[in-house]
């Protein structure tokens, strides 16, 4: 009798540890519910997470060296579209819907508009959320 | 009074410019949307960019206008009616779908499990 209260004193002892644990996570136990809280905190981040500035960079360069009109070798992350690389504002509207299309996300037209070098898209697209 | 005017004129015809610009980013967009196959976009494409190019060197400011009207209302006429938007665009079809919750609401997952089980 008095080691079967033993054994629940230790099984209790072992329970009320693995309660203690559970605790941390807001107080409940079990395999399950720590799954869902790690869950529940990635849905959190559906808005997006933002790019890295070096690579974006190499994608860019790499969208406008393709870019048939372009000479290869004149393109650097400080390229002016219009003054270095002699595109014009025509080809500086394709080079635009060109990145829009690689990464995957929409800009507004008046923004668009803006975006007169290579430095300034890699700002724009590295700030921008859903860039993929 | 010239300068005046030259700075009139010069704000005149960069707006023009910038119009001309909206103008053919969108007509690009709206190609790609009619011309699904990308073969067959880059052929529309390059006629679009001709019809561009021919007016290229034209001065007169009234002609501008008229062109870049012309322009915009046959832009008007044949838009897709089911452009292809990016789906977390305003427009698009994933636009506000899980917008977050506000902060200090969350759920407690006990899976419909009773309180005094």
């Amino acid at each position: 009798m008095a080691a079967a209260a033993a054994a629940r004193a230790t099984v209790l002892k072992h329970l009320r540890v693995a309660v203690a644990g559970g605790s941390l996570h807001g107080g409940q136990r079990g395999f399950p519910w720590l799954l869902a809280n790690s869950l529940r905190r990635f849905s959190e981040e559906v808005r997006g997470s933002f790019l890295d500035k070096s690579e974006v960079t190499d994608r860019v360069v790499s969208v406008v060296k393709n870019f048939q009109k372009v000479d290869p070798s004149k393109v650097t992350p400080e390229a002016h579209f219009q003054n270095d690389l002699g595109l014009d504002s025509l080809d500086t509207v394709e080079v635009v819907i060109a990145l829009e299309e690689e990464f995957g996300f929409e800009i507004p037209d008046n923004e668009a508009d803006k975006i007169t070098n290579i430095k300034m898209a890699v700002d724009f697209i590295a700030s921008h959320p859903q860039a993929k | 009074m010239s300068s005046v005017s030259a700075a009139a004129y010069l704000a005149r015809r960069a707006a023009q410019k910038e119009r001309v610009r909206i103008l053919y980013r969108r007509a690009l967009k709206d190609t790609l949307n009619w011309a699904v196959h990308r073969h067959l976009f880059y052929q529309d494409a390059s006629n679009l960019r001709e019809r561009f190019d021919a007016n290229k060197d034209v001065e007169d400011i009234g002609t501008i206008d008229r062109l870049i009207a012309d322009g915009e209302a046959s832009y008007n006429k044949w838009w897709h009616p089911d452009p292809y938007i990016v789906p977390w665009a305003p427009g698009g079809t994933k636009f506000t779908r899980n917008p977050t919750p506000p902060s200090g609401i969350e759920i407690i997952y006990n899976y419909g499990r009773e309180d005094n089980d």
